[in-house]
């Protein structure tokens, strides 16, 4: 029982759901970041 | 829609407040395609002759250039109007009406598209996806700087830094969504924008479900909260009515509308002024664009956490200073040939452009308290529409006139960098002129409404 309680702290739930929510707003925006260092070379190529 | 109010939004003990500032990204990086609306000029241009725009037939480009005026002007307008409202509502209800004007929006245009009606793109577009813009850019502002009373500058920072960026995902994903949905009979952009509404209205409703308002009188651990009030940081609090009848505030309305004017002609134009100036080719200016679109977003990081240290009027000191040296340095760097100066100077300019739009929150904070900064924020974005309009003119209007006067290409940016300049200095002026808000404006008690 002492484990369960241990595993479901809230402390945890809300690590979980901020490793998350920085993905989901995080993943997009590095691929966004990468295509825009990718064509910014071309300026000096 | 309970489950959108104020009450069903108040963060749990434990709540961590790191969760709120990817809340605000949700919005802030949906929004921010606004800034990559260009992409859809050209394919628009040549909806009907898809291959080559048919004359008479055919939107043309001014005509198209207005879709994006008109949006930043209803940005301003329902930020300014709306800002009470999203004061009391709160963060959840706001973000998610956000949600769904930007993304009806997108899809009334795309509707327009398809039947070809320009009035139904500015009604969508412009209109209802304009009131998204301003509902949705003020929406988390408040919040974060109550959940982030130590860092003011860095939370806003981090959320306004998305709508910097939001153009470097807007951009290339509708370019892709375009080139799927292409034929030889249609370039695809109606399409792509019911996507692209579908899939913002679900990245920005995530947004709405995780943010929290933070219990009244919360406070970070080990935070201790200043008694009395500082120099430039007021404890009190200043309510939207008050606020309006300060100096401040229209000090602050020139420092923020200066700032946008000088940095807003330059993102417009980027692309076309670099090709006129050193010859390089599309795929070069092109480049140039995106590493603008960068440092707009990084900027806006950097400065608005830098203004924690170092105060915001001195942060806008330096905008304002350094912005004027580089850009009457600019045509030096023309008539040199010295690309690489030309680029770093816009650059850091361009980082001080985006500085502004994230410091001007933390700026508020410290002069009128916490209670309605939120809609004082609104208020002060009709700076943005103004300078949203006049920027591209003045930089437009300048460069046609010495060009039609027998300036050569190369040299027709000259005056305007100076122009540029000038107002840079008119707004240090406005700067170094904000005092602290007279005692008169307070409110008497210090109550959360």
């Amino acid at each position: 029982m002492d484990q369960l309680e241990e595993r479901m702290r809230p402390e945890d739930s809300n690590t979980t759901l901020l490793v998350l929510a920085w993905l989901w707003v995080g993943l997009p925006l590095a691929w966004g970041v990468a295509i825009t260092i990718e064509n910014a070379t071309k300026l000096f190529q | 829609m309970a489950f959108f109010d104020r009450s069903n939004a108040m963060a749990k003990p434990g709540f961590n407040r790191w969760l709120v500032p990817p809340a605000a990204l949700c919005i802030h990086l949906c929004i921010g395609e606004a800034y990559a609306f260009s992409v859809f000029t050209k394919p628009m241009a040549q909806a009907i002759g898809i291959t080559a725009p048919k004359p008479g037939a055919d939107w043309t480009v001014p005509e198209l250039g207005w879709i994006f005026s008109l949006a930043i002007l209803v940005l301003g307008l329902s930020a300014a109007f709306g800002g009470k409202w999203v004061e009391r509502v709160g963060p959840r209800k706001a973000m998610f009406v956000a949600a769904l004007c930007f993304s009806s929006g997108l899809i009334l245009a795309g509707l327009g598209v398809n039947a070809h009606l320009l009035w139904l793109v500015y009604l969508g577009y412009g209109v209802v996806g304009g009131c998204g813009l301003g509902i949705g850019y003020i929406s988390p502002v408040s919040t974060l700087i109550k959940w982030f009373p130590d860092r003011p500058g860095l939370a806003t920072g981090t959320a306004i830094m998305g709508f910097g960026g939001g153009a470097m995902i807007g951009a290339p994903l509708s370019v892709l969504l375009m080139k799927h949905f292409a034929s030889a009979s249609g370039t695809g952009v109606a399409q792509t924008m019911f996507v692209l509404g579908v899939l913002y209205f679900i990245w920005m409703v995530v947004g709405s479900l995780i943010v929290r308002i933070p219990q009244e009188g919360w406070k970070p651990a080990g935070y201790i909260a200043p008694i009395a009030s500082r120099a430039m940081i007021t404890t009190k609090n200043v309510v939207l009515e008050r606020a309006l009848r300060t100096p401040q505030f229209y000090l602050l309305w020139l420092v923020l509308c200066l700032n946008v004017t000088a940095g807003i002609g330059v993102i417009g134009q980027a692309s076309l002024m670099i090709q006129d100036i050193f010859g390089v080719t599309a795929v070069a200016a092109a480049g140039f664009v995106g590493l603008i679109s960068l440092f707009n977003m990084g900027g806006r990081v950097f400065w608005a956490s830098l203004s924690d240290f170092i105060g915001r009027k001195r942060t806008y000191a330096i905008f304002f200073i350094a912005g004027a040296v580089l850009y009457a340095f600019v045509p030096t760097w023309g008539h040199l040939h010295a690309v690489a100066l030309f680029v770093l100077s816009f650059l850091l300019i361009i980082s001080m452009y985006g500085g502004g739009f994230a410091t001007i929150p933390a700026y508020l904070r410290d002069l009128y308290g916490t209670v309605n900064v939120g809609a004082i924020h609104g208020a002060l974005l009709t700076a943005w529409s103004v300078a949203g309009i006049a920027g591209p003119v003045l930089i437009n209007y300048i460069r046609e006139y010495e060009i039609n006067h027998g300036v050569a290409k190369a040299d027709a940016y000259s005056v305007t960098m100076y122009v540029m300049a000038a107002l840079l200095v008119v707004g240090l002026l406005c700067d170094l002129a904000v005092r602290p808000v007279d005692e008169r404006y307070y409110l008497e008690t210090q109550s959360v409404t």
